[in-house]
């Protein structure tokens, strides 16, 4: 299998008051096409600033190191121009608050719209039967009427699969969920983990899914990869990891899990 | 909407009468007896007498209230028979310094304040917004720093400080403007512009550095917000990521404040009208409270009281129309 993403001894450096700090230290691990890697960590484990730094949109000032290659081309290094025609295009993100993540003042139609125009062009009118396409295929029911309306007439659940409609609309080769389900409740989380797999049979896009939560990587991952304050500790099959963990951080975030036949201390 | 719309009509109509009722009881219980101002220095009981009951002030309060709400929408009358008066609707009384109508007094100089309130809100809205805009794109440059410096400076200096000194530096100094009369614009246009042109500077300095640091304020949050991380992730380029993304949301909030400081402004301008020698309404204010005149301080109280509601309901509806959330939910 060809690989879809390597990401070599990536580095990621934050000038800060008290000198430099790496965020993300030395990772690597390779996403194959149609595949799903998990990321698991806490709070500031680095996760989510691998995950920018694959898109290229790190906050100003950071500087990365390593390597970064979808499809066998180098991403980092690129011009601001060139990592336009790629985000959307060839890798397209998701995250956590869908609420915050659309623009409010704009219908959803519109969001989706201009995403797909900005890289094939084509007229209003003809971006619209795609963008109604897509809402379908994310499950919105009415798509070319729901187009119309603005984020907050929608659910929260429904948010998410409004973005996910609008990171699929190009086809892109990797699809990077940053934290997709947190905000959601247990139901709607499971129906957009379902919805994401179901997407990704389909259309054969590699996925990239940053979570803290074990028990959703456990579902939907094959690969996981466990940071610890921005060091890569564990890499390896998704059974290999949850059944063996090698490092001291695995067992902790193994056994921090709540389980339904825990004693109960009082 | 149109419920909406009702109700806020309704709500305008009721602030507008508690003004009207509160702003009559204040001059008719706290100012000195008009008959007698009106009167003059030679002056009989038997006229003041007769003033009374020409202005019906002998009238109850209530009496007197409905007949100025009722002159107001229908018109009314002065005296009887051979002395009578007819003041058509809208009907705001006569001033007693010049026996004029107030109504037209109105009228003849809320062009002037017009002129002043759009010239200057032109003004500080491109000054503003763009030194703003410009603020918050380059921010902690020394572009950035010296532009806030100077913003919070001049919000800080009294209009008519400003006034006076651009007055004594470009009249009398420099003498590159002509010293500033009421000049109408049929009078020529290059004279009218360079009499006007202070005013607009003065009244404009104030809201400029406030708009300015207002709109960088707003310009920075949007910046940071979460749909603009989406709109870079999309690659979009960035004018449009800019344009549509950044500065609706980030603008739209000075619609609310610019509806009611213009509003306020339309009400006169006292201090800047006042030293310029301009004819407006804000400098007809300040006469007739001098001279104690009053049917014009009314009718002044009641046309800035009248902008700001209106203003305010104003302000709402093209809020709606800006931002979906609060038209549709």
């Amino acid at each position: 299998m060809s690989e879809l993403l390597v990401v070599e001894d990536l580095t990621v450096t934050f000038p800060t008051t008290r000198g430099l700090v790496d965020v993300v230290k030395d990772v690597s691990f390779t996403v194959g096409r149609d595949e799903t890697v998990g990321i698991v960590g806490e709070s500031g484990s680095g996760k989510s600033m691998t995950s920018l730094a694959i898109m290229g949109l790190l906050p100003r000032g950071a500087v990365t190191r390593g390597s970064i290659r979808l499809n066998g081309v180098e991403l980092l290094g690129r011009t601001d121009r060139q990592m336009r025609a790629i985000r959307g295009e060839q890798a397209s993100m998701i995250f956590q608050d869908p609420l915050s993540s659309l623009n409010p003042y704009y219908t959803v139609g519109l969001q989706i719209e201009e995403m797909y125009r900005a890289h094939r062009g084509g007229s209003r009118k003809a971006a619209g039967k795609v963008v109604a396409e897509a809402l379908a295929q994310v499950g919105i029911p009415e798509p070319d009427r729901r187009a119309g309306y603005y984020p907050h007439q929608f659910s929260g659940g429904q948010r998410q699969r409004i973005m996910i409609a609008m990171a699929l609309v190009c086809s892109p080769a990797l699809l990077i969920a940053d934290e997709p389900t947190t905000a959601l409740d247990v139901t709607v989380q499971a129906q957009i983990l379902r919805l994401l797999a179901g997407l990704q049979k389909e259309t054969g896009t590699g996925m990239v899914f940053v979570t803290h939560d074990l028990a959703v990587i456990s579902s939907i991952a094959a690969r996981v990869l466990v940071m610890c304050q921005g060091e890569q500790v564990e890499y390896g099959t998704a059974e290999q990891v949850f059944s063996e963990p090698r490092h001291e951080y695995t067992r902790m975030l193994l056994e921090s899990i709540p389980r339904i036949d825990d004693e109960v201390v009082s | 909407m149109a419920r909406y719309l009702a109700g806020r009509i309704a709500g305008l109509v009721l602030i507008l009468f508690m003004v009207c009722l509160f702003t009559y009881l204040i001059f008719f219980k706290l100012s000195p007896d008009p008959a007698v101002m009106i009167c003059g220095k030679t002056c009989t009981p038997e006229r003041i007498l007769q003033i009374r009951t020409l202005l019906g002030l002998d009238q109850p309060f209530f009496t007197q209230f409905w007949d100025f709400l009722s002159g107001l929408f229908a018109g009314r009358d002065y005296g009887s028979g051979a002395n009578l008066i007819h003041c058509p609707a809208p009907c705001l009384g006569y001033s007693f310094q010049t026996s004029q109508s107030v109504w037209e007094m109105i009228l003849d100089r809320l062009p002037v304040s017009a002129t002043v309130a759009v010239g200057a809100a032109v003004l500080w809205l491109v000054i503003g917004i763009g030194a703003g805009l410009l603020s918050a794109v380059r921010e902690g440059t020394w572009w950035d720093r010296t532009t806030m410096g100077l913003a919070l400076g001049g919000a800080s200096i009294p209009n008519y400080v400003l006034a006076l000194a651009l007055q004594y530096v470009l009249v009398v100094k420099l003498q590159i403007l002509p010293f500033p009369s009421a000049v109408a614009f049929s009078d020529g246009p290059l004279l009218w512009l360079q009499s006007y042109l202070m005013p607009w500077i003065v009244l404009a300095t104030g809201y400029a550095c406030l708009y300015a640091r207002l709109t960088r304020a707003n310009v920075i949050d949007t910046l940071a917000e979460n749909f603009m991380r989406t709109a870079r992730s999309k690659g979009l380029a960035p004018v449009l990521t800019m344009r549509r993304h950044a500065l609706r949301p980030a603008l739209t909030p000075i619609t609310t404040i610019f509806g009611m400081d213009f509003a306020a402004l339309l009400g006169g301008a006292l201090i800047t009208e006042t030293v310029f020698g301009l004819n407006g309404v804000g400098k007809m204010a300040a006469d007739s409270i001098a001279k104690n005149d009053q049917p014009v301080i009314m009718a002044v109280t009641l046309l800035a009281a009248f902008f700001v509601v209106v203003g305010n309901v104003v302000v709402d509806l093209v809020y709606t129309g800006l931002d979906p959330r609060v038209r549709i939910r």
